[in-house]
């Protein structure tokens, strides 16, 4: 469905999109994981012929992209990583203006319009002008901006920064109702939680370049650990740093430590030093490894600073 | 084309939401035009009631004359006397006079003294007492008086010119000369010799120089009367307004079109371009529908200034309608590229408008919008050529004043697309270069 091959993109001042091939099939959620900087929001400006690129080419549905293709744009919807929405003008405007530009025919549009907005819970709220609509809300409408001209691919580019869990949840539960429904989806995020509950493969990409791609359980594999080990933040844990030290790289999380086996560690053992100390199982948490344990391995650095 | 329609109908959507804007392109400049017009051209700007301590200390029959054309002339109110301390009221003398000016009770107290106009008076005499503080005022107070007297009482200088003969040529010759003169007005103008001759003894109402055929009895009203006529096309009725009409609008016209081309930055950085153009959109789609978005709005600007200019001070914009449409559409285009040209070559909406704004006011000072561009120093003058504001300014002045055809504005016209082709050529290459959208 979309083809990535070889793209570079250069600015004058950084190459923002280093050699980076993808190829994403129909009817696929797939995630591009990776922290500010990183080019995703450039990869997207490319994949709607918004920029060109210095070299590679790039074919959605067969058609390449570039700036001088209007046509190809009517497959593909962009959500822009801003709320790019008038502020002065009615939810219901707004649509009808962006709507104006894919040259839908009137009748079409107003349907197509109450559809989307009752979609994303914004139609009994259309006529209200966009500056007063809550953060959830502006961004919800910047999805069914996009959605006007029912499009096969969707591209997100970090569509719910600033909004509040139960609107990410609304957006989720939609973005993924829109895959089911057959949309491909790119979906761009720096929250690993993000990528791994949404996306069924996904690419890390750091500085431009792509470090790995694959399915989530894929990519974990790639670590040299099967599991993590959370330990509780507390007073039985806080004087025996070194001893979990010795099972391998401890990292301080905000709530709690992340332990990260070394290769070869046994978690008989470290189950045994935990009795031998007097530790309460119950500060101790086993988990699959995450999407973030993965960036850090792979780049030595965190997603988010 | 389509996108092009739905571009622009999209610009029209979002001003219309915009209600600073919209005021700013149309209310403020209505009022701006209704005060500036109303002082520099108004249909009625010659001041009434200026308020005058009066004394009269002349018998002659000349100063009651004057004394009676000051009370009844609409320019000024006498005040005679003056109510003291005890709550009486008294009659002005000198002292009083000006002490009640001194006060700024008044802005001048006019007093004809004793010897106004005698019998062997050469000239007439006025005297004045004011307080340097109203410099201003006086200099309006004199114009008005002078003027006055010369329209109300003209023969006040035939006799003056009598009394003048006999006191330089002697007695004798100056009678003879006088008498001479006499003879030849009461010969063409029918007037009886002995009232020309004897201008002091009698009463100098208006019926007393006219009493034979009414044709001829203007010979003294007519001799110091100002018939101003114009000289040029047809008759307008508030020259002065239609410059104000005209320079305010230029002027919001260059505002609006500067803010509507830097509304570009804004939907750049709210990512609304970005949207745009992952649509079937391109960015020449864009340019163009900012051009001709612009154009139609400072058409229908300009379109609505005029006509307020017309209902406030009847400036005729009908009888040479469409040669000011052609100067409107120019004036609108080569603003329109003024606007975009700054959205090219600045960085930030906040620059392009801060430049703007500088511009513009530069340019209307220098192009004539405020005021005629002869007032201007020589050097300045060549600056002036410069400016879209001055050609659009001549252009409607021609059409309105001189009631110039197409063949005439066509070199305004002609320049001013002119400027816009080639600032659009340079502004478009700019646009391609940068990265605003
Ligand atoms: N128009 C541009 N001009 C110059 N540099 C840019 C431009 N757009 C992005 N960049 C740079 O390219 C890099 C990648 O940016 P971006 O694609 O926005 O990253 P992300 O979306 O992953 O946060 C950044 O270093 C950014 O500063
Ligand atoms: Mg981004």
């Amino acid at each position: 469905m979309i083809e990535i091959k070889s793209i570079t993109k250069r600015f004058p001042s950084i190459t923002a999109l280093d050699n980076v091939s993808l190829h994403i099939k129909e009817k696929e959620f797939f995630g591009l994981l990776g922290p500010n900087g990183a080019g995703k929001s450039t990869l997207m400006n490319l994949l709607i012929g918004y920029l060109d690129a210095d070299e590679g080419e790039i074919f959605v549905d067969k058609e390449k992209v570039t700036r001088s293709s209007l046509n190809v744009r009517k497959k593909i919807g962009l959500v822009p990583q801003s709320i790019a929405l008038y502020d002065d003008v009615s939810a219901y405007e707004n649509l009808q203006i962006f709507g104006s530009l894919y040259g839908i025919k009137k009748n079409l549009l107003r349907a197509v319009i109450a559809e989307n907005l009752n979609r994303v819970q914004l139609y009994e709220r259309r006529k209200e002008i966009v500056k007063n609509f809550s953060g959830g809300m502006k961004r919800r409408l910047n999805i069914a901006a996009s959605l006007l001209h029912n499009p096969k691919v969707l591209l997100c580019d970090e569509p719910t920064v600033g909004v509040d869990p139960q609107s990410r949840n609304a957006i989720f539960d939609y973005l993924l109702k829109l895959n089911e429904e057959g949309k491909t989806i790119i979906y761009t995020t720096h929250y690993m939680e993000e990528a791994e509950r949404l996306c069924s493969r996904l690419a890390i990409i750091d500085f431009g370049k792509i470090i790995s791609a694959g399915s989530v359980s894929e990519l974990l594999k790639l670590l040299p650990y099967e599991q993590t080990i959370l330990i509780s933040k507390n007073k039985a844990t806080a004087g025996k740093l070194d001893l979990f030290k010795l099972f391998g790289t401890l990292i301080n999380e905000q709530e709690n430590y992340e332990l990260k086996p070394d290769s070869g560690i046994k978690l008989s053992g470290f189950f045994k030093a935990l009795e031998d100390n007097n530790i309460d199982y119950g500060s101790i948490d086993i988990n699959r490894p995450t999407l973030e344990a993965l960036f850090l391995h792979l780049t030595g650095r965190r997603l988010r600073d | 084309m389509k996108t092009v329609l739905s571009l622009i109908k999209r610009d029209y959507i979002l001003y219309w939401h915009d209600k600073p804007a919209v005021s700013l392109t149309f209310l403020v400049p209505i009022v701006l035009i209704y005060l500036f017009g109303s002082i520099f051209g108004g249909s009625n700007n010659t001041p009434t009631g200026i308020k005058l301590a009066f004394i009269n200390n002349s018998d002659s029959k000349i100063a009651k004359k004057l004394e009676s054309v000051l009370d009844t002339t609409k320019a000024f109110r006498l005040v005679k006397n003056y109510t003291d301390d005890k709550g009486n009221t008294v009659a002005f003398d000198t002292n009083s006079v000006k002490d009640y000016v001194k006060k700024g009770n008044a802005i001048a107290a006019l007093v004809l003294p004793k010897d106004a106009f005698t019998d062997t008076s050469t000239s007439f005499r006025i005297k004045f007492y004011y307080d340097p503080k109203n410099e201003m005022e006086m200099q309006v107070v004199e114009g008005l008086l002078q003027q006055t007297i010369m329209s109300q009482m003209p023969n006040v200088f035939m006799a003056s010119m009598q009394h003048k003969a006999e006191t330089y040529l002697g007695m004798d010759k100056g009678m003879s000369f006088n008498r001479k003169i006499a003879s030849l007005v009461s010969e063409y103008y029918g007037i009886d010799t002995a009232k020309i001759l004897k201008w002091t003894t009698y009463n100098f109402s208006d019926s007393a120089m006219s009493d034979t055929s009414k044709s001829k009895a203007n010979f003294f009203s007519d001799l110091l009367q100002l018939d101003k006529e114009q000289v040029v096309g047809k008759e307008i009725n508030n020259p002065n307004a239609t410059r104000s009409v005209g320079g305010w609008a230029m002027m919001f016209l260059l505002f609006a079109l500067t803010g509507s081309s830097t509304s570009l930055f804004d939907d750049n950085k709210s990512g609304v371009i970005l949207r745009i153009l992952s649509a079937p959109v391109s960015r020449v789609h864009i340019l163009w529908s900012k051009y001709l978005y612009n154009i139609s709005l400072g058409c229908i600007q300009l379109a609505v200034l005029f006509l307020a200019g017309s209902v406030f001070f009847g400036v005729d914009i009908f009888s040479n309608v469409f040669n000011l449409i052609l100067i409107i559409i120019a004036a609108a285009a080569a603003s329109t590229a003024f606007g975009m040209l700054l959205a090219s070559i600045s960085k930030t909406a906040a620059q392009a408008n801060g430049l703007g704004t500088f511009l513009i006011l530069t340019m209307s000072a220098v192009g004539g919008a405020w005021f005629p561009t002869f007032i201007l120093p020589p050097f300045v003058q060549v600056f002036s050529k410069f400016t879209i504001v001055y050609w659009s300014m001549e252009g409607f002045l021609d059409v309105l004043w001189r009631g110039a055809n197409t063949a005439e504005i066509l070199p305004y016209v002609g320049i001013l697309l002119g400027i816009a082709a080639v600032v659009n050529v340079f502004s478009v290459w700019r646009f391609k270069k940068g990265n605003l959208f």
